[in-house]
């Protein structure tokens, strides 16, 4: 898992295992590549850091075990944010056979940020959102 | 924070007034996520041989959790009711929060980077 920092609220620490299935993993590597996620210091595990899923991308029936299993392996306090349409609905491909239509009916998802694809800010600010509640 | 770019598409508003009920963009878009009831009204005037029937909005919906923003829907609206925002920070915290009714999309959502009171 990889632990990022929110560079304009450094006081939401938050630790994201960022799960990319599809083109929105894109938008989280720029938020990285462009500075609004810091790489977290090595020692930043500390007790009360939020650890949050990004799930991102289209998930299909086939990988939602896999989803399930990132979901069930964090360590709480912990927090699901559903990245992009593909992940809130199944997004364009919602009536596809073989398409999860939302990975809200694999695990419990406490913040959906709409976009196809959403800006990376729209991800700093779910997670701002998702920390500042959680604080 | 970075600027958001100028033109970027984040958010599409309706402006109720100019929508006819015409149902063009619920049929052009891509992923159903528009939903339209409407019903007709007689409306009299003085002097006018018959009664006009006026189309009258009563529910529109766009659900975000599905849009794919592609822009078909603002381009194909004969009467330009809708119109693209750059707002891109409107997370929900329930699936449900994100379909927005007429109320929810005359402007962009509230809290948002587009939001002016
Ligand atoms: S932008 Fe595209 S997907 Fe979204 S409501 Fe309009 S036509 Fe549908
Ligand atoms: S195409 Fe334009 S006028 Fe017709 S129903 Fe849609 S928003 Fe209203």
């Amino acid at each position: 898992m990889r632990s990022y920092v929110v560079a304009s609220a450094p006081h939401v620490r938050v630790h994201v295992r960022d799960l990319g299935l599809a083109c929105c993993a894109v938008e989280f590597a720029s938020a990285v590549a462009s500075g609004l996620l810091l790489p977290a210091p090595v020692d930043d595990a500390g007790a009360g850091a939020l650890n949050v899923l990004v799930v991102s991308g289209t998930v299909t029936d086939a990988l939602a075990p896999a989803v399930l299993d990132e979901w069930q392996a964090l360590p709480e306090p912990k927090a699901a944010v559903s990245f992009g349409a593909c992940s809130n609905s199944g997004g364009p491909y919602w009536d596809s056979y073989s398409v999860t239509p939302g990975i809200d009916t694999v695990i419990p998802v406490t913040t959906y940020v709409p976009g196809c694809p959403p800006r990376p800010e729209a991800l700093v600010a779910a997670l701002v959102s998702v920390g500042g509640a959680a604080a | 924070m970075n600027a958001i770019p100028e033109g970027a598409r984040g958010f599409i508003t309706l402006d109720a007034a100019a929508c006819t009920s015409c149902m063009i963009c619920v049929r052009e878009c891509p992923d159903w996520c528009i939903e339209i009831d409407s019903h007709t009204e007689q409306v009299s005037e003085p002097g006018a041989r018959r009664p006009r029937s006026v189309a009258v909005l009563d529910r529109f919906t766009i659900d975000w959790s599905l849009c794919m923003y592609c822009g078909i829907c603002v381009e194909v609206c004969p009467f330009d009711a809708l119109h693209w925002s750059s707002a891109y920070d409107y997370p929900a915290r329930e699936r449900r929060e994100l379909r927005h009714g007429i109320d929810d999309l005359g402007l962009p959502p509230a809290g948002s980077s587009e939001f002016t009171a």
